[in-house]
């Protein structure tokens, strides 16, 4: 049995929804689940939100099924940009552990596949894709490791958004062929939730093989994971860290070159 | 002669508020699984619902419900599983979603997953106990399911009659 991630839950200051939808979570079996902040910037300078601390939500998380670990919770930042200039990697976007955009437009879409530091590209559920997907953008994505999330909230919400989500998924398939997709829920409330297993069975609507669908709950929502965790790392070899300030004033009282010179005469 | 192949899928009802359950009808669920098909499939999946698919076992206490159908295509039924929110009962609708625990090619593995799982279910209920009482019930009902094999099916009973009591 494979550990199980859902890296999209919409936030709500509601925080007894939010708790509802994480132990359905738990019950359904996802051993991480990601809350989403959505920014949609509409003047130059949005505003980033400020994560809530996950460890206010419960005292103590429910306990995954099938598992003897307690759920983990992340937070995620989504960026609906519609210009250039929406997205600007700040120090505020380190709050977060997963970053994603959701480009509104072609030229955006390219930026965001090949230069954006970003770990997922949201594709389009809501609407009809506003452009078409290049063979090129989505090759370097993939080259780069950043993966496509298709959220299935919506389709399970509304009869023609169900079409749309099908059919962008069906184009984006066509150009990526299973590969770096990861299937998530978006959802608001608890009810719009689905078990890992109806999720992959979900992926034969989606024209994903087998074992691409199942890939898509699990071991590449890990690799979005951990491609999060190097964005805060140097290349993910590099870890940087402050010291605490004693140990520091403790070496300038007695420096090391002097001494040195003593010993070798 | 070789016999027809089916594939069992075993599903939980989920419901935003437990006082729901007893609600559970064959005959709902049976309505709601042939209208959410066709949605889903349209025509050609109505066609495939229509030839062996069935309700075979529901438990309204815990939601457990066992649906049967032809082996060639239950993924299609599956798929269309996912997209169903509510389900229509005497004029009521009531918001919930199936969630699949286990696709089985016989009722007799379906139920030996079952009774797994819901003894699992009771350990999860264990840590959830407030009094002493209910822990020591709840012990009770784990220990009664692992006495032996051959007892499986008592065991599977009053796993069943706990989890309504508590």
């Amino acid at each position: 049995m494979s550990v199980f991630m859902d890296l999209n839950v919409i936030s709500s200051n509601d925080k007894n929804r939010l708790k509802c939808i994480l132990e359905t979570a738990a019950h359904l079996g996802y051993s991480t689940v990601a809350i989403n902040y959505v920014v949609e910037p509409q003047q130059k300078k949005p505003e980033i939100p400020q994560p809530r601390c996950v460890s206010d939500i419960f005292d103590k998380f429910p306990i995954v099924q099938g598992k003897s670990s307690p759920i983990k919770v992340l937070n995620r930042l989504t960026i609906v940009a519609s210009d250039a200039s929406h997205f600007r990697p700040t120090n505020e976007y380190k709050n977060f552990d997963l970053v994603a955009v959701y480009p509104k437009t072609e030229k955006l879409f390219h930026a965001a596949c090949m230069t954006f530091d970003v770990d997922i590209i949201c594709i389009a559920v809501t609407e009809k894709q506003p452009f078409h997907f290049k063979r090129a953008p989505v090759n370097g994505a993939i080259d780069r490791g950043v993966f496509f999330e298709i959220c299935y909230a919506a389709a399970i919400r509304d009869n023609i958004l169900r079409r749309y989500t099908i059919s962008n998924a069906f184009v984006l398939m066509e150009l990526c062929k299973g590969k770096n997709i990861i299937v998530s829920s978006g959802a608001e409330r608890s009810l719009e939730l689905r078990g890992p297993y109806d999720i992959a069975n979900l992926g034969l609507v989606f024209s994903l093989s087998d074992g691409d669908a199942k890939a898509a709950v699990s071991t590449n929502c890990r690799s979005v994971l951990l491609h999060g965790e190097t964005r805060a790392t140097a290349f993910g070899v590099v870890h940087t860290m402050k010291k605490p300030q004693t140990p520091e004033k403790q070496q300038e009282e007695t420096p090391a070159p002097k001494k040195a010179k003593i010993e070798l005469v | 002669m070789v016999r027809f192949k089916s594939r069992y899928l075993l599903c939980e009802v989920c419901f935003s508020e437990r006082s729901n359950l007893p609600l559970l009808e064959d005959k709902a669920i049976y309505h709601t699984l042939r209208a959410a098909v066709n949605r889903a499939h349209g025509d050609y999946g109505s066609a495939h619902f229509n030839i062996g698919v069935m309700v075979k076992y529901l438990n309204a206490h815990t939601g457990v419900v066992l649906i049967r159908c032809r082996k060639g295509h239950y993924r299609l039924i599956w798929s269309a599983l996912t997209f169903i929110t509510c389900l229509e009962n005497r004029g009521q609708r009531v918001p919930c979603f199936f969630n699949c625990l286990h696709v089985g090619g016989t009722i007799r593995t379906c139920q030996k997953f079952l009774v797994k799982y819901n003894r699992q279910q009771l350990d999860r209920m264990l840590l959830d106990c407030k009094t002493d009482a209910e822990k020591q019930e709840v012990r009770r009902a784990i220990l009664s399911c692992s006495l032996s094999a051959v007892r499986e099916e008592e065991a599977y009973e009053d796993s069943s009659d706990d989890n309504e009591e508590i």
